[in-house]
């Protein structure tokens, strides 16, 4: 048996390398981390219709300094606490000022063979499972915007891979095998979701593991198991929430010719339940998701092209939780018009606000706003979709301009309100022209991106019911020039139309629809901005922006107003 | 081998994409926000039925779209009312079929009715006539409907106090038939206005003759509540011949009790299982005062006592129809 098969405990490299050479690199004990900003808005609103209540202009800002300590008392170990101090321009001793811990956590190597981690936690697992899908339409804009969306990502931990900010606990470890199979990694992590109230309240939790079986560079096999669960006891509410989600991936590589190629399969199931709840629902659901990715390197190529299917019962509050929170109301102009009606939420709010956002995962399906995204509302795990998926990317050689472009062909697994389905189509291209490889100065950024999306939601009439037509385009340019060392000139449009009609969902507390609301929407969002910017070095710059965004509403005149925006941005991270 | 996996792959994932479900999610979309339409008016199957022969009628109606319906039906002399609702897009055999049962009693009798069908969110009503031949007949025991009188077999004791009336009325306010009981008086010194008393020997037999199985059984009786009188209460009193000897020993043998307080006005139906029905003393569940076993084949004597607060003045109640049903509680 020793002969046969030799299992080394050890650490996974890919999950322990970073901490091991981080270790390697800095041995110092203490390390002070962190960010600073200055940042200041000055807003002027006009409106269409008379208003003599609202206060046209708004100045808001403040200053804040992230402080980090990352200490290290031995090679295996490592705590990282970090104090947010804010100040809100115009208020001083004390008034207006805030310190909140930002984040703390402890992580490690135990025995040399378990990574763990504990406190604030970033975690993610499978797209169906556990995945923070990126917000509607902003994150894909102009630089010249996207300015403040990174502060706003970065104030609400969202991260470029898609994981969730968590407070709990993680652990990870592997087995290596000299023959048949080559690694067998195990992750796992349980957080907090919700705390009691010790009345109505239970404690909630979310717990899950991944198992990822690696047979060899060239397949590898893996069950994602998540739960979002109550703890009876916890409150006098003795009925629970539970949902379990378990899926199965499967993941094959093969080079044919020139073509990398990469078969990825996740398939599983969900189960939303209550426990001690009589008359509540259960609810049970499937997904499949196949794709199949080639890379031809040579030719600057990727194609990759999939077929879904998410059953309309499939939840998954770790993948289905929006980022966007579309029942807040903007700070920035709340109310317009003599009749103070609610503003409402919009690209412009959806760039800058921070507090429009979620840090938390629900257990029930929020809010969308179908004008923005009617296809993918809640991510890849989007219930109640079927169909292709296509995308494809293409880098010129020398990288003097790349092409990405999407072709979603998706329908309903089950009609809403009626049998026929409704068919959702969206096509995607996104351009990026390095200019500076033809233009003056390789070392000088001189970068220009076009991009334009078109969503289109359909479903035929029938006997007494209208047909659904709903469509949306986006469209942005994106320029950012170095004029002069370090300095840049950024330039960005952005243009959003809507168009049409739809039955929207309206869901109960068991995210069961119980009603449709007749959606009809003509108008659009015209975002642009001029800025310029200094980079102090590539960890902290200075800009001024000036922008100008306009909105539109056919059948809501109140609605029609532009917010002309002055920025000032200090950000630096050290 | 790897060709069929990958065949078998592609053609399930084949399948579940194309694949959409035979049910919709949610309400539907038609009932919502379709237009209304009467696809067929109402009608009714039969329109001079015998409740009494067991027959039925139906009535029916068909619409574009499911919506609230009620058809109400209105017994023109007894003013009893049968109402049949639904969400649905036709009315028919499954939810409209009327076998002579009520829902606000009193109970119908042979009379002419008047129909109507009416549909939430439309104006128009549909207006139609039937007339009932004969009356449903219940199954069970009854001990008292009135309509022949007073049986000389049960004894009564009234009070001597101001207005008193404890007789059979006749007239069109009954509950079941042309006549029920009345009770009423003022007594400023007692609860008790007065009382009926009705033995086995009243049926022909020393026992009600009734099932032995208490779980099987159902006792039931109508009562009328005055507008403006609330005072009234009304204690039944069911005693058993535990010891079999042909009489009742008070203190020693079972008597099970129903007390009633008269709340809403108009006629209501009492209905309780006999072994769900309790031992009372002064009003509060007790104890059993005899063997403690539900025992309906040894009932003697049913007692009804008419009590009010002496403080509280005069109070009046009707009573109707009360039968003894076996399976389920009367459904009028």
């Amino acid at each position: 048996m020793k002969n046969k098969l030799h299992i080394v405990f050890g650490i996974v490299a890919l999950v322990a390398s970073q901490l091991v050479s981080a270790q390697e690199k800095d041995l110092r004990k203490v390390v002070f981390t962190g960010a600073a900003r200055g940042l200041y808005y000055g807003d002027k609103i006009g409106q269409e219709e008379a208003d003599s209540i609202t206060i046209p202009r708004m100045n808001s800002g403040h200053t804040l300094v992230d402080l980090g300590m990352n200490i290290r008392p031995n090679r295996n170990t490592e705590i990282q606490g970090m104090v947010r101090v804010r100040n809100d321009y115009g208020r001083f001793w004390g008034s207006g000022v805030s310190f909140d811990i930002r984040q703390l956590y402890i992580k490690g190597v135990a025995g040399g063979v378990v990574r763990y981690q504990l406190g604030d936690i970033n975690y993610k697992l499978s797209p169906y499972t556990l995945s923070n899908t990126q917000q509607e339409i902003i994150t894909q804009g102009p630089v010249v915007f996207q300015q403040q969306t990174r502060l706003m990502n970065y104030d609400n931990f969202y991260a470029a891979d898609s994981s969730w900010r968590q407070q709990g606990a993680a652990a990870e470890f592997g087995l290596q095998f000299a023959k048949f199979v080559k690694e067998l990694q195990f992750h796992t992590v349980g957080t907090r979701v919700r705390t009691t109230d010790f009345g109505s309240i239970n404690d909630r939790l979310f717990a899950g593991y991944n198992m990822n079986l690696v047979q060899s560079n060239f397949l590898e096999v893996g069950v994602n198991h998540v739960t979002l669960f109550d703890i009876e006891g916890t409150s006098h509410n003795l009925s629970t929430f539970h949902n379990p989600v378990t899926t199965g991936t499967l993941m094959v590589k093969r080079d044919i010719a020139h073509w990398k190629m990469k078969l990825n399969v996740e398939t599983g199931t969900s189960r939303t339940y209550y426990e001690k709840f009589e008359g509540s629902p259960e609810t049970k659901g499937k997904i499949f998701d196949a794709k199949l990715l080639g890379v031809d390197a040579s030719k600057g190529l990727t194609v990759e092209a999939g077929w879904k299917y998410v059953s309309s019962d499939f939840r998954s509050p770790g993948a289905q939780t929006k980022r966007v929170n579309y029942n807040y109301q903007p700070s920035s102009f709340g109310r317009i018009t003599n009749d103070q009606v609610v503003r409402n939420l919009t690209a412009f709010d959806l760039m800058r606000e921070s507090n429009a956002y979620n840090r938390q995962l629900s257990s029930n399906l929020m809010l969308i706003q179908p004008k923005y995204d009617n296809i993918t509302p809640y991510g890849t795990a989007t219930p109640n979709r079927q169909g292709l998926t296509v995308n494809a990317k293409y880098v010129y050689p020398a990288q003097l301009f790349d092409v990405v472009a999407t072709q979603l062909l998706l329908h309903e697994t089950r009609g809403e309100g009626t049998l026929l389905p409704r068919k959702f189509r969206r096509s995607e291209v996104k351009a990026t022209g390095h200019l500076n490889k033809i233009f003056g100065n390789k070392e000088k950024l001189f970068d220009v991106t076009l991009r334009f999306r078109n969503d289109r939601t359909s479903r035929e009439a029938e006997e007494n019911v209208r047909a659904v037509d709903l469509s949306t385009q986006i469209f942005s340019v994106g320029v950012e020039y170095e004029f002069w060392e370090n300095w840049d000139l950024m330039l960005g449009l952005q243009q959003i139309k809507f168009n049409g009609f739809d039955y929207t969902a309206v869901r109960n507390n068991f995210s069961e629809i119980y009603n449709f609301k007749e959606y009809q929407t003509d108008g659009n969002e015209f975002m642009k901005a001029l800025g310029v910017r200094y980079r102090f070095s590539d960890k902290s710059s200075l800009s001024v922006n000036l922008s100008n965004f306009k909105n539109n509403d056919a059948f809501d005149t109140t609605q029609k107003y532009n917010i002309r925006q002055f920025m000032l941005l200090y950000q630096m991270n050290f | 081998m790897k060709k069929s996996i990958y065949f078998l792959l592609f053609a399930s994932v084949l399948y579940t994409s194309c694949k959409v479900d035979d049910q919709f999610e949610g309400p539907s979309l038609v009932d919502l926000y379709g237009d209304f339409s009467l696809v067929t008016g109402l009608d009714i199957s039969n329109r001079n039925v015998n409740f009494s022969a067991g027959e039925t009628t139906t009535f029916t109606a068909a619409f574009s779209k499911n919506v609230n319906w009620k058809v109400e039906v209105k017994g023109l002399q007894s003013g009893a009312v049968k109402r049949f609702e639904g969400f649905s897009n036709s009315i028919d055999v499954s939810n409209a079929t009327w076998s002579g049962t009520t829902t606000d009693l009193p109970m119908f009798r042979a009379e002419d009715c008047a129909v109507q069908l009416s549909i939430e969110n439309v104006a128009d009503t549909l207006r139609d006539t039937l007339t009932v031949v004969g009356s449903k007949v219940y199954q069970g025991f009854v001990a008292a409907d009135f309509e022949n009188g007073w049986n000389s077999g049960w004894n009564t004791y009234v009070q001597s106090g101001a207005n008193m009336s404890f007789a059979v009325q006749t007239n069109s306010n009954a509950a079941q038939g042309g006549r029920y009981y009345e009770m009423a008086g003022a007594v400023s010194w007692d609860w008790l206005i007065g009382l009926v008393n009705m033995p086995g020997s009243a049926y022909g037999s020393t026992y009600y003759p009734l099932t032995s199985n208490p779980s099987n059984l159902y006792f039931n009786t109508m009562l009328y509540k005055p507008a403006g009188i609330d005072n009234g209460l009304v204690l039944f009193q069911i005693k058993e011949d535990d010891n079999g000897d042909g009489m009742y020993s008070t203190g020693s043998e079972d008597m099970y009790s129903i007390q009633v307080s008269l709340t809403a006005n108009g006629w209501s139906k009492i209905s309780q299982r006999y072994d769900n029905i309790p031992t009372l003393v002064n009003g509060a569940a007790s104890g059993p005062i005899g063997n403690g076993l539900h025992e309906p084949n040894k009932i003697i004597e049913v007692s009804v006592l008419f009590l009010a607060n002496p403080t509280s003045g005069y109070s009046k109640t009707w009573m109707d129809y009360m039968i003894f049903t076996e399976g389920s509680a009367l459904e009028p």
